[in-house]
């Protein structure tokens, strides 16, 4: 549930490919997988982990929050289920051929839950409050936006100070979710709007009912332009009540009473079960997220030698974490590309065998000595205990001895962000849709969630290369060429697993498929009657 | 009397200054930073250094402390950091949801602990007292979060008569909120349950072999007038001072409760609030849980004055 709470998706793959026209159709895009007719109407309750925060996009900082935001807003651009971004709000765009400016062309038949008008004005209202308000959380995504021009009432244009190639995939997210300037404006303030965002999108459902710890309700957006493959109107559902659940079990079991509808986080050592029951249906697919080792590479402590960082990575057996710990649920990993992503090279295996001898010579090279060191596990969740045992288990083959030390999530997190912890840490990381997302600020040098204290010369100039050019040709071979340094030559950490996104649901919900970000498209699901 | 109990009141605003500012430097020494908890995975520094100021948290802690009271004082507990709910809003929203869950809890606890109890008791060494004694034990070893969820999969899956967790508003739902809060306030009940009958049990065995039970006998009186008319008046003094500390207590026992069932209460905000550095609502319900406590130590000790006119309180009051 802790690495949970730091969860948080993002934006995607095709890269400003030239002028991606909009060819494919509003909404139907991911279309129910069976071949019965859908039929509208019907309530679903979703069992979800926990509660969201903020429902204003600006403010939102947690995984779970977009939990709801996919369904009360819509952003200028989405994601299909394979990870491709495709035409949202916007029909089509435009990238300049220096890469510094993108034009939208937005739909015209867009209105807010409150009945305002979405369009040019719009946007450029939305992304100015993202970038100057105070404390924003979408700053950073949209960090290099210079100004947004309206050009007419259905184009805007954004000018950058530089070419920016993970823009795009931001603009999926929350930086580029619209908000009603009209709601925002009579609620009573800010810190009263995040909590009762009512009727504030544009998107399939409307927030009508915010109960904390209890509740949420979205209700159907009667006037939603998106249309299924026949052209029938999109969502079908009238009505989803959102239930926070923290406990996994209890989450499962009330998929399999039948109170709840949908569950989106079952636990790992649940999976086999609800596979084989009648009455319920369970679909997965690699998503973005990572499980990593994060060392800390500071002057004065132990992996400020990077060889012992290689040497833990050599030394663990990933295949047998991801089928003794994750019951096989996950895809074995060495980096922060993930299988979805456009960069992925399924070839890359540096540590494919555990090599607990070569891990012995490399210690014995360093010559100080055994490699002893702690690792700091969030107390509270069995599966993080499990894992760091059976590491620790794996690493003592190599005669390499780490202790565990159990503290309180919020004080790994400080420690982690300070650098001042001794050896080791595991907090994972819920994964971006470009793969800039989930590689720049981790291993970039002096970039907020680069929690090892990396720094590669090499690197920061591969990953700024990747930025600045739109040949997503070019951008692979920079982000391999980097993935190869940070996490095998000079390793920043050890990353040993992708996650999978989940999706279970009782038989007579249909239409939903799962998607690489782990957020479930309601507008697509259906009751069976 | 009535000066007793008006010293006991007054008593009482030092004791929650004091629970105050223990509570408000211990939740701030304690590891973490509740920005960085909140910020998750957007942690751009600049952003996190004005959030800090904005709310306060950039402020030596005696500012801090000097601002909070001022306002808390005047009835503004504030914000909630993480997700900026008023603070009072956030208590007075669940209170009742947690008071409902814990007062079944309690009166499932009592009533049961004096039938059962008692029975106990007069039938000593009886199978009924075996298997009390043998509930007793069972109760007090098995954790909350294991019987809820035992419970759960037992009555919610196998059997289906009660629903798998969550609440429903008494006022429109008034039948699905009573299903929905039975095995909640019985997985409350059960520890307090052990213990409550533990206590009755022996008390009463303490009480039946005094002599002057003997004396009522001979006088004549009805083996029930001997039993509730006077073992059961002195018997139950221990077990009143027992149930008090578990009625300041509802809010402890509910954490674990409230979070396996998803009940929305004070428990399942305490939990987050903690984990999350939540600082102004980590003070509001430690407050709150002392006030609660306090309160019902007095009321315990009313009981006592009434129950056992030996206890006189005005003596010692001079």
């Amino acid at each position: 549930m802790r690495s949970a709470r730091v969860l948080s998706l993002f934006a995607s793959l095709a890269i400003l490919v030239g002028a991606c026209a909009g060819g494919q159709p509003t909404g139907g895009g991911a279309a129910s997988p069976s071949t019965a007719k859908a039929v509208p109407g019907g309530a679903v309750t979703f069992a979800l982990e926990d509660d969201p925060i903020d429902f204003d996009p600006l403010r939102s900082r947690a995984f779970i929050d977009r939990n709801v935001h996919y369904q009360i807003y819509d952003s200028i651009v989405r994601i299909d289920s394979s990870g491709k971004i495709v035409p949202w709000l916007a029909e089509k765009w435009e990238v300049a051929p220096d890469g510094k400016t993108i034009t939208f062309t937005l739909r015209k038949d867009v209105t807010y839950h409150d009945g305002s008008v979405f369009d040019a004005e719009s946007v450029k209202w939305n992304i100015e409050r993202y970038i100057k308000t105070q404390g924003s959380a979408r700053s950073g995504e949209l960090a290099s936006v210079d100004t947004v021009q309206v050009v007419d009432a259905s184009t805007v244009k954004f000018n950058l100070k530089a070419p920016f190639a993970p823009l795009l995939a931001n603009l999926v997210d929350r930086a580029g979710m619209m908000v009603s300037r009209k709601a925002f404006e009579t609620a009573t303030s800010p810190d009263d709007f995040t909590r009762k965002a009512f009727k504030a999108g544009t998107g399939p459902f409307m927030l009508t009912e915010a109960v904390k710890n209890d509740h949420i309700t979205l209700e159907k957006n009667p006037s939603w332009w998106g249309k299924d493959k026949d052209g029938s109107a999109l969502p079908y559902l009238d009505k989803i009540t959102i239930k926070p659940i923290t406990d996994s079990s209890v989450r499962t079991t009330n998929v399999r009473t039948g109170d709840a509808h949908v569950a989106n986080s079952i636990a790992p050592k649940d999976v086999a079960g609800v596979k084989t029951e009648s009455g319920l249906v369970y679909q997965e697919k690699p998503a973005f997220g990572f499980n990593s080792l994060i060392p800390n590479r500071k002057p004065g402590f132990v992996f400020n030698e990077a060889r012992y960082i290689r040497a833990v990575s050599m030394a663990i057996d990933r295949k047998e974490i991801l089928d003794k710990v994750y019951f096989g649920i996950g895809v074995v990993g060495y980096g922060t590309i993930a299988p979805s992503h456009f960069a992925y090279d399924p070839s890359f295996k540096p540590f494919e065998k555990p090599d607990p001898e070569g891990a012995k010579r490399l210690v014995q090279e360093v010559g100080k000595g055994p490699l002893q060191f702690e690792v700091l596990v969030a107390a509270g969740d069995a599966l993080l205990l499990q894992r760091a045992q059976l590491i620790q288990a794996q690493l003592l083959k190599a005669d390499i001895k780490m202790d565990i030390v159990q503290l309180q999530f919020a004080e790994i997190l400080k420690l982690q962000n300070d650098h001042t912890f001794k050896g080791l840490t595991d907090i994972g990381w819920s994964g971006r849709i470009d793969p800039d997302g989930n590689t720049y600020d981790h291993v970039y040098s002096g970039r907020p969630f680069n929690d090892s204290a990396y720094s590669n010369k090499d690197v920061d100039k591969f990953l700024d290369e990747q930025r600045a050019t739109s040949d997503q040709e070019k951008r692979k071979a920079a982000l391999r060429a980097a993935e190869k340094i940070y996490a095998v030559d000079d390793p920043a950490r050890i990353w040993y697993r992708f996650v999978v996104a989940q999706l279970l649901t009782v038989a007579k919900f249909k239409g939903l498929e799962p998607y690489p970000d782990q957020i479930i498209r309601f507008q697509y699901g259906w009751l069976q009657k | 009397m009535t000066q007793y109990i008006l010293r006991r009141l007054l008593l009482m605003v030092p004791v929650a200054f004091l629970v105050t500012v223990i509570v408000f430097t211990l939740i701030r020494l304690s590891p973490g930073d509740p920005v960085l908890v909140f910020a998750g995975e957007e942690r751009d520094p600049e952003a996190l250094d004005a959030l800090r100021h904005q709310y306060g948290l950039d402020q030596p802690m005696p500012v801090q402390f000097v601002v909070w009271l001022e306002h808390a004082v005047q009835g503004d507990l504030g914000r909630s950091l993480r997700t900026r709910q008023p603070v009072l809003e956030a208590i007075t929203e669940r209170l009742p949801k947690t008071i409902e869950l814990g007062g079944t809890a309690i009166l499932i606890s009592i009533t049961v602990a004096l039938v059962v109890g008692t029975a106990a008791a007069l039938n000593r060494n009886s199978a009924l007292d075996l298997f009390a004694t043998g509930f007793t034990l069972a109760g007090v070893s098995l954790p909350n979060f294991y019987l809820g969820i035992i419970l759960i999969l037992l009555f919610a899956l196998a059997l289906r008569i009660f629903p798998p967790g969550g609440y429903a508003d008494f006022a429109s739902e008034p039948f699905d909120n009573l299903k929905r809060l039975v095995l909640p306030a019985v997985t409350l009940a059960t520890a307090s349950l052990a213990v409550n009958m533990r206590q009755v049990r022996s008390s009463l065995l303490d009480v039946l072999s005094q002599e002057y039970l003997r004396t009522a006998r001979a006088k004549g009186l009805g083996e029930r007038a001997v039993i509730v008319g006077h073992a059961m008046k002195n018997g139950l003094i221990p077990v009143v001072t027992i149930f008090g500390l578990q009625v300041g207590a509802i809010l402890d026992g509910a954490i674990i409760t409230e979070t396996i069932f998803f009940w929305p209460g004070v428990g399942r905000l305490a939990v987050d609030s903690i984990s999350g550095r939540d600082y102004p609502v980590v003070q509001a319900i430690v407050l709150m849980s002392a006030l609660s406590f306090m309160v019902s130590t007095l009321a315990v000790d009313i009981l006592y004055a009434w129950l056992d006119p030996r206890i006189s309180y005005t003596r010692r009051a001079t």
